[in-house]
């Protein structure tokens, strides 16, 4: 499904993510770790052409969408949340997720997504007419992760979907990532939280300074010395 | 003297709804685009020229070339930001305001020594049958019919902004691109259509509104700066947020100059308008309609 082969991006002169490869099969559920500063942000603002590739091609269904416009990846199915400010504040949910159909893919099915979305998340249709900057960080999670479902991707790619969250929401928000994946969409996250996330994917990528330091499937991490000691805090 | 006083009350509430109606465009293309065109009041000039020809070489009337002005100034909107602004608005916003101060500065410029060469410098107004009809209410208050329009038009012209911004799919989209375009552009939306409509929207505004000042007041190559100061006031007296809010703050400033054009003398009435909107920032900073966290 998405498949990123030496990969190297930056801020102007200032390289921060080196030959990183990886991919994403179909119905798969594949994270990316590693800790601050590793370039995990970065390399998912290359895939969605918010920042230039430096070297390294993108393939997505099969087609480069390297210096593709950001909404035209969006429109071929490829849907990010990035890590904050995933929701319009000055918007009220409904039009969130109204938005959040605005691609020609999905527009056609938006009042059949949007009875989907109220489904999964009761707490949105109560709270349609607010605006988004009032709701709470959970609240605003599932609105960030209803308004993505609303653009009927193929592939969604959450940037640290944990951030800023408390424990439990943390674990409602992974649930719901299960489920996504379970309804046939391909999963790409970034985490901190690799203990957790290792659970929740099939296989990741540690990232260390702009370099793929380790990968595998989750099982296979979890017990790898390395990851064990720097991530796992296991000896 | 009451009646003097009247009469300037309502001769400034008329051409505040002009002032209010410049001031939507010009808060449409900073609201959303980020640049601030100073050479707006230089596209009112154009609609005033433009629905000055279609009266008096093509007869039409300038109630009924309303749309007209505004289909021709929405076209100049696209041109304009493809040759001008489309550069701006690949920078950071804080750069998008410098550059584009600039560009408009220099925009002023090439607009106006246009509007000399090919209009010349005399002042024009459309005179039409009915510009000198009035309404006269309680025998001594005279309500021009041409200068109401500018009001009426101020108040249908927010009202439909409104609802294109509050009511419509793209509406939305105009206001989530101002508030975070990057996040737009992961919501699939064409941040660059966006902004390209929506200057164009505020050129067409512009043009409405100097095919009333045309009508109701009169034209020249030169009085483009001065509607723009009149607008960014407006602007910043109303607060960004609301568009009925810009259109009152503009009748509010033009019943401010009216009433001091009476009490303290029409020399002193921009003066005594702009003490006002000092006082008003002082202690509603965030303007009289404005709402925190909004951002068209």
């Amino acid at each position: 499904m998405l498949k990123v082969d030496n990969l190297g991006v930056g801020y102007g002169d200032l390289q921060v993510v080196w030959d990183v490869s990886f991919e994403v099969p179909s119905g798969s559920l594949v994270a990316i770790i590693g800790s601050n500063g590793a370039g995990k942000t970065t390399t998912l603002r290359a895939l969605m052409n918010l920042l230039p590739t430096i070297t390294g091609t993108i393939e997505f269904q099969g087609e480069s969408i390297v210096g593709v416009p950001t909404h035209q990846i969006v429109e071929r199915g490829l849907v990010m949340i990035p890590e904050s400010r995933a929701t319009f504040a000055s918007l009220t949910v409904a039009d969130n997720l109204d938005l959040g159909a605005y691609t020609k893919r999905s527009r056609g099915m938006r009042d059949a997504t949007l009875r989907d979305v109220y489904e999964i998340f009761p707490r949105l249709a109560e709270r349609r007419t607010q605006l988004a900057g009032t709701l709470s960080g959970g609240e605003r999670q599932m609105l960030a992760i209803g308004k993505a479902l609303m653009a009927r991707p193929e592939m969604l790619v959450l940037d640290e979907p944990s951030l800023g969250l408390a424990p439990i929401i943390v674990e409602d928000t992974f649930d719901e990532i299960r489920a996504i994946r379970e309804r046939g969409v391909s999963v790409l996250m970034v985490e901190q939280h690799v203990e957790m996330t290792l659970e929740l994917v099939d296989y990741a990528y540690v990232l260390e300074l702009g370099h793929v330091a380790v990968q595998g499937s989750s099982s296979d991490l979890m017990t790898n010395s390395g990851v064990r000691a720097a991530y796992l805090s296991l000896k | 003297m009451r009646q003097l006083i009247i009469q300037s009350a309502v001769s400034g509430l008329l051409v505040g709804g002009i002032y209010g109606l410049v001031a939507l465009g010009l808060a449409l293309s900073f609201g959303v685009l980020k640049v601030l065109n100073v050479a707006h009041g230089e596209l009112v000039m154009l609609g005033g020229y433009a629905a000055f020809f279609l009266f008096s070489q093509m007869g039409i009337d300038p109630l009924v070339s309303i749309p007209l002005v505004f289909v021709v100034l929405f076209a100049l909107g696209v041109a304009l930001y493809w040759l001008l602004f489309k550069f701006v608005v690949r920078f950071d916003i804080e750069t998008r305001i410098k550059n584009s101060l600039l560009i408009s500065f220099g925009l002023v410029l090439i607009l106006q020594a246009i509007a000399v060469f090919i209009f010349s410098g005399d002042d024009r107004t459309i005179v039409t049958g009915y510009s000198s009809n009035a309404l006269v209410v309680t025998g001594w208050v005279r309500i021009p019919w041409a200068r109401s329009a500018g009001l009426v038009v101020a108040i249908i012209a927010a009202f439909a902004l409104e609802w294109l911004l509050n009511r419509t799919t793209f509406g939305h989209a105009v206001r989530g691109t101002s508030e975070d375009w990057t996040l737009a552009s992961l919501t699939g939306i064409d941040v660059r259509r966006v902004y390209m409509i929506a200057f164009a929207i505020s050129a067409g505004l512009a043009g409405l509104a100097g095919s009333l000042v045309s009508l109701g007041y009169s034209i020249s190559p030169s009085i483009g700066l001065g509607w723009t100061l009149k607008a960014l006031i407006v602007i910043v007296l109303a607060g960004l947020g609301s568009m009925r809010g810009i259109v009152m703050a503009g009748a509010l400033l033009g019943l401010i100059e009216g009433l001091a054009s009476v009490w303290v003398g029409s020399a002193y009435r921009g003066v005594v308008a702009l003490v006002v909107f000092l006082v008003v920032l002082s202690f509603r900073p965030q303007g009289l309609f404005g709402r925190e966290g909004t951002h068209v």
